[in-house]
């Protein structure tokens, strides 16, 4: 799909931009693949990373943070402890923590993470798979657009009882 | 009940410019009905809202979304592919989930789409769904509509503001429910609205003719 006459490699592990500088979240270094470096193969590391160029194949870094920035064309799956998306992924998200797909993003991938922010005006398609459910959500998503915070409306009389989330039958 | 205020919701418009929001009874239907499930599939085929995603996740929903309309302009296929409506479909569409969609948000796509269309696209949706599946769609009754699907945001469980550009307009297919009944083999209308600001809600149900 895309020019692959450019650098290719079988894995790549990136040089961290700026070694040693304090990056917001404790500290970690941060890596960065420029805007005009392509990659084919596979990522691993054991820091922060931030893609501005094009990758294809797979990032893994579980224990880490991915940015795909807004200059950046991937085509991956990508593990991670949490991803932010400003550019274009085609590919699968997996995050132990949380996934964003920013404004300016196109993201055609499914999306599996406890949390998953889609800002208004992203592009996307794809399934988004948040495997906490709602009883434990209620202690850590945001506290907004809950429809269970809402004020009380009264209900329409034709309209059956909603049935409380954690008394709900199986399903048949 | 005071009509006007069931139709229009009591919440006051959060400011002057912002579009208004309509109480959704088809909506509201909906989301009770997926209240039932521990773990429902929903497909969205409007535009990704974080918001909405926020509220199918505190149903518990394993949400789908595919903004149809835009993919159908900005993902076109491969240079030099002649593409059918229907293989179109096959490639811009999710995959469905084990067990099937339980219900299908289509908001406004309906009036953007030919006869034809809505057709390849219900014959396509038709085996993703689970039996009794439900189908909301918003179908515009006034002669001219947006250009474009508006951004369907749904406030609550009840109450749904329609964004974006309103202007410039086209004509509508203004489609009715027999319309739908030959489009939608298989489909039958389980409820449907009328509001005052011209949109006719329907919530269609898979198996159910």
């Amino acid at each position: 799909m895309w020019n692959k006459r450019e650098s290719e490699a079988a894995s790549y592990s990136p040089v961290p931009s700026s070694p040693g500088s304090p990056v917001s979240g404790g500290g970690t270094e941060r890596a960065s693949i420029g805007a005009s470096v392509a990659i084919v193969g596979n990522v691993t590391g054991a820091e922060d990373l931030t893609v501005l160029g094009r990758l294809e194949g797979k990032i893994d870094v579980p224990q880490h943070n991915v940015t795909i920035g807004r200059t950046a064309r991937v085509q991956a799956d990508i593990h991670a402890k949490s991803v932010s998306v400003e550019g274009e992924v085609r590919g699968n998200l997996f995050a132990g923590e949380q996934i964003l797909i920013r404004k300016t993003a196109t993201m055609l991938g499914n999306l599996t993470a406890p949390r998953v922010g889609l800002e208004d005006g992203c592009s996307f398609k794809g399934s988004v798979d948040m495997e906490m459910r709602a009883e434990n959500q209620r202690a850590t998503a945001p506290q907004a657009q809950r429809p269970q915070e809402t004020p009380a409306k009264p209900p329409a009389p034709s309209l059956p009882t909603p049935v409380k989330l954690e008394t709900a039958p199986a399903r048949p | 009940m005071d009509w006007s205020t069931s139709l229009w919701g009591a919440r006051p418009r959060p400011a002057e410019s912002a579009p208004p929001a309509h109480r959704s009874l088809v909506l509201k239907a909906l989301l009770d009905s997926l209240r039932r499930f521990p773990r429902p599939a929903v497909l969205d085929l409007g535009a990704p809202l974080g918001s909405n995603l926020d509220l199918l996740r505190a149903l518990s929903c394993r949400v789908s979304i595919a903004d149809l309309h835009r993919l159908l302009a900005f993902e076109p296929p491969e240079r030099g592919v002649r593409e059918s409506f229907p293989a179109q479909l096959e490639r811009l569409l999710p995959a469905p989930p084990p067990g099937g969609f339980a219900a299908v948000l289509s908001w406004d796509l309906f009036n953007y789409l030919r006869r034809d269309q809505i057709q390849a696209l219900t014959a396509r949706l038709a085996p993703t769904l689970e039996a009794g599946a439900q189908v909301l769609a918003f179908v515009w009754t006034r002669p001219t509509i947006p250009c474009a699907p508006l951004r369907y945001r749904m406030l609550d469980d009840e109450n749904v503001v329609g964004e974006g550009a309103r202007e410039p307009e086209r004509p509508a297919p203004l489609y009715k429910q027999p319309d739908f009944a030959r489009m939608m083999p298989g489909f039958a209308v389980s409820r449907s609205y009328l509001l005052r600001n011209g949109i006719q809600e329907y919530l269609f149900a898979n198996g159910m003719t």
